[in-house]
């Protein structure tokens, strides 16, 4: 889903992560969630309780509905978590 | 554990942290900053890396400017500031437990605690809001100006509050599309009083280029219109939204379908108390100031010595009263130091101030969901939406006699989900109110239900390493 | 409104006075039952939901628990609500070689008094709750253990009772009693007064202060205990566990400074874990401290590794009403004709609920009970017969 970013990543700015296995292109310095939502990942975990699908609400640290797996740790706030060259994230599909 | 000996810890770097910090910076005052956030500057001062040069936004937002100075300045007076650390309990000692951006925790014991933890947003829930696709208009605004990213290149923004269309500006600036605004207010009902017209000339300008801006654009504006349903099998597919009467009660036969992928709402802001009702921190309940805020005294000091507070979590009242607040806690905590402050500054300061907190009552009033708009909620929609429960189960749960905040946590695990009740609390709040009214019973003020560490969740693993 | 008159007015609306609430509103009584604060907002609402047999102290208090226990059973259906029992067992994890002689001597104690329990090794332990690390040396499992929602339970109870004609008042503090002839007369509450012929002082860590308005000093001390709540997880743990330690400290009934509580878990219908405990001394300190939550979330990883993956989303703390010898007080004043106690259940005021709400139903109606209650008396604690406080 290209198209989502103002303006395109500057090369020396490129990282990769690896999301549920696939490859995806991220900018150095921005937040997990801003990555994800680049690449088209809107919906990012299953709510245990309804079984529904949510993703990001707040963006700002408080709902905790954007939670996803980063580096084997689970639970990790996407809106909060800055992006590494060679993160993992595993997201409820 | 604590290695540097700091004089004084302020949480948050919004606009009224870092404006302390650089004061206390410039009298020579050893200071650290904390924020939870990826970036420094809070919700206001957002830009995004990519794009550094300073936009036409910075150019005409002085307050913007003087707010990005100031982050500048900041590092420039050697102030040490940490992002992404969460501050997850504040002892009786004033002592800070912190998580730093390595996920390592420590202590930090300051003479003087700042707490500048500012705002959330409020929501005025509806059918459907849990969906992917629906955003916050900070979820949104952060996206945007922060990282250069659009959910989606089309968006629609509903709620109240003026915050609506300066989100919408924004979007614009950045080459998105806003499909349309939809304010739930009534036009007449949103527009200020003469007065405060005329001390607050500056901010009112800038908003009336926000809205030439967007009519420019030709960006539907709908009064008196709320959205009703975010419908959609796995993420957001459409909006429906619907008008409404006076007193904000849907009108029937008024419906319309949008297609639509992002959905951006927001209904006002509450201030982050958490962290200072851990500190044991006196709260105070006023809705003109959007809701439980920290209670401080002229100098901004709390209830508990050495620990002050300053912006939006003294009442919500936006930027400039951030600004002002950040630098009437520096003056209170350099005098407190022992340092020689003069007389006039500070009291120019403190005059300021109360004409800002006239403004800010004005602002709040923009928010207030009228009861009739929140009785009209269908009884099927989510409001804790950390553990599923609905309206109805809430409004029978009342009835039944749990009228509090406590007793509802008992009863529907209302506020034991991930999120604490920072989401659902503010309209559970006004349920409690509503039904008070109409049964005539005492409406006490409603208690904030009791914050315990960590403030926010906290990984096992963080604690063992 | 407050009625002016009641058949019996329970002071306290924790588990306690909730479960006495219900067992009167079955036989009929006109009760009224008062809490100074909201109800079920004091201990009840910050405990585990555990329900232990093992870890009673053999002789009364375990037959006492014992009898309560077979009234979990048909508690859900009774009472018409979802109290989220559960009888899966439970563990006692003996941690160190060292405490294998006073384990040993624990079961055979208990299986004299019938209660089936059996040692398992490490391995057959691990067999029962796979979440299990290898860091402990054997348990004691008990098949009649079991966990409940100790929140739901309390309302659950409230709820039954009102709907059989008690009535319920929070927000209404005693501030005293009155007498006449050596017997009750009236409750005086910040509401008003309402006359009675019996008053139960179901205070909990409070009994003591309404012990004073009729001048009978009662030994309860609060005692801090906190719980770390994580996240909801995947489900983990079936059985409630305690530590070897936890037991040690629980039956040891001494004022030790002791803060160390050993490990308690439990794992809750929704999915979040409650880890434990602390055992501390600090008056009516509600607050939690992060020393005590790394301690308590350190030694229960050292047993469930899985835990590591969580969160801890909230800590809370509940005052345990203590008493010297770490029995309930139960029974009739003496001295005072139509007060009686049930307080002082320190953490087992859950597990022990049911029949304290029975027994002493039996003895405001019938006068007495078929338990024998003398080993619960509150003149246990008095030198001589007269413990009057002096004026």
């Amino acid at each position: 889903m290209a198209g989502l970013r103002i303006s395109p990543i500057p090369k020396k700015d490129k990282v990769r992560l690896v999301v549920n296995g696939r490859e995806v292109v991220a900018c150095r310095g921005e937040s997990v969630l801003a990555a994800l939502i680049a690449s088209g990942y809107v919906k990012l975990r299953i709510a245990p309780g309804s079984g529904e699908g949510r993703g990001a609400f707040c963006g700002m640290g408080v709902c905790y509905d954007c939670l996803v797996t980063i580096n084997g740790r689970p639970n990790e706030r996407a809106c909060m978590a800055q992006v590494e060259d060679g993160m993992e994230i595993a997201i409820d599909e | 554990m604590s290695k540097l000996a700091y004089e004084v810890a302020i949480v948050g770097s919004g606009l009224a942290g870092i404006a302390a910090a650089c004061k206390l910076a410039e009298y020579g005052v050893k200071v650290v900053v904390m924020d939870e956030n990826i970036h420094i500057g809070g919700q206001f001062l957002r830009r995004c890396p990519t794009t550094r040069k300073a936009s036409f936004t910075d150019v005409m937002d002085l307050m913007r400017k003087k707010g990005f100075k100031l982050i500048t300045l900041a590092k420039e007076k050697n102030v040490a500031i940490m992002n992404r650390t969460k501050v997850l309990a504040i002892s009786d000692q004033n002592e800070l437990l912190v998580e730093d951006n390595e996920k390592k925790i420590s202590t930090i014991r300051p003479q003087i605690i700042l707490l500048a933890t500012g705002a959330r947003e409020r929501f005025l829930p509806f059918k459907g809001w849990t969906l992917p696709g629906v955003f916050s208009t900070g979820a949104i605004q952060s996206l945007v100006k922060s990282f250069g990213v659009l959910p989606s290149r089309e968006i629609f923004v509903g709620g109240s509050g003026p915050f609506l269309f300066t989100v919408a500006w924004e979007l614009l600036q950045q080459r998105g599309r806003v499909m349309s605004i939809i304010e739930q207010k009534h036009l007449m009902d949103s527009l200020p009083p003469s007065g405060l017209l005329f001390f607050n000339a500056s901010r009112f300008l800038q908003s009336a280029c926000q809205i030439a801006r967007i009519v420019f654009a030709r960006v539907p504006v709908r009064y008196a219109t709320k959205i009703v349903e975010a419908r959609g099998r796995y993420r957001l597919e459409q909006v429906v939204t619907s008008k409404v009467d006076r007193l904000g009660r849907a009108v029937p036969g008024t419906e319309k379908i949008y297609s639509s992928e992002a959905l951006a709402v927001g209904h006002g802001f509450t201030p982050n108390i958490e962290l200072a009702q851990v500190a044991g921190c006196e709260i105070e309940s006023d809705t003109t100031k959007g809701g439980w805020v920290v209670r401080v005294d002229q100098t901004l000091e709390t209830s508990v010595e050495n620990v002050f507070a300053a912006g939006e979590i003294t009442g919500i009242g936006g930027a400039p009263k951030s600004l002002n607040e950040g630098n009437i806690a520096a003056l209170s905590i350099l005098r407190r130091l022992g340092k020689e402050v003069e007389k006039s500054v500070f009291s120019r300061h403190q005059k300021k101030r109360e004409r800002l907190l006239c403004f800010a009552r004005y602002f709040n009033s923009l928010h207030m969901s009228s009861d009739e708009i929140i009785k009209a909620i269908p009884d099927e929609t989510l409001i804790c939406r950390c553990e599923n429960v609905t309206i109805k189960e809430i409004n029978m749960a009342i009835q039944q006699g749990h009228n509090t905040l406590g007793a509802l946590r008992k009863a529907l695990r209302i506020g034991m989900g991930n999120c604490q009740g920072r989401i659902c609390t503010p309209i559970v709040r006004d349920l409690i109110h509503i039904h008070a009214k109409a049964t005539k019973e005492e409406d006490n003020e409603i208690l904030p239900a009791s914050t315990r560490i960590p403030v926010k969740p906290l990984a096992i693993k963080s604690l063992l390493d | 409104m407050l009625p002016h008159t009641a058949d019996t007015v329970i002071i306290g609306g924790g588990v306690i006075g909730a479960s006495i609430a219900y067992y009167l509103s079955k036989k009929k009584v006109r009760a009224v039952l008062l809490e100074q604060g909201e109800l079920v907002s004091g201990t009840s609402s910050a405990c585990g939901g555990l329900i232990f047999l093992q870890s009673k102290k053999t002789g009364a208090h375990l037959a006492l628990a014992l009898e309560s226990k077979k009234r979990f059973a048909g508690l859900n259906e009774e009472l018409g609500a979802e109290i989220e029992y559960r009888n899966e067992g439970g563990l006692i994890i003996v941690e160190k070689e060292e405490e294998l002689q006073s384990i040993d001597c624990h079961i055979a104690r208990e299986k004299k008094l019938g209660l089936e329990v059996s040692f398992l090794d490490r391995q057959e332990a691990r067999e029962l709750e796979p979440c299990l690390s290898e860091n402990f040396v054997a348990a004691v499992h008990c098949p009649l253990d079991g966990q409940v929602n100790p929140i739901y339970l309390s309302l659950a109870f409230l709820e039954a009772a009102k709907r059989s004609g008690v009535k319920v008042f929070p927000l209404t503090r005693v501030t005293d009693i009155g007498l006449g002839e050596g017997r009750v007369e009236s409750v005086i509450t910040c509401r008003g007064k309402i006359a009675t012929p019996i008053i139960i002082n179901a205070a909990g860590v409070n009994a003591p202060d309404v012990g004073k308005m009729v001048k009978t000093k009662i030994p309860i001390i609060p005692r801090r205990g906190q719980v770390v709540v994580t996240e909801t997880g995947p489900q983990l743990l079936k059985r409630g566990l305690i530590s070897a330690k936890y037991l040690e400290v629980k039956q040891a009934a001494g004022l030790g400074e002791a803060q160390e509580g050993g490990t308690s878990a439990e794992q809750t219908m929704s999915g979040n874990f409650l880890l434990g405990a602390t055992r501390e001394f600090v008056g009516f300190d509600k607050r939690t401290t992060w020393k005590a939550m790394k301690t308590i979330v350190y030694r229960a990883t050292q047993l469930i590794p899985g835990l590591k993956d969580l969160h801890i989303i909230r800590t809370f703390a509940g005052l345990r009403p203590y008493t010297p010898d770490g029995l309930p007080i139960l029974g009739k004043v003496t001295g005072i004709d139509g007060l009686i106690i049930a307080a002082g259940h320190e953490g087992d005021g859950i597990c022990l609920a049911p029949i304290t709400g029975e027994l002493i139903a039996d003895l405001v109606t019938e006068g007495r009970t078929d338990f024998e209650l003398g080993d619960f008396a509150l003149d246990r604690f008095e030198e001589k017969r007269d413990g009057r406080l002096e004026d």
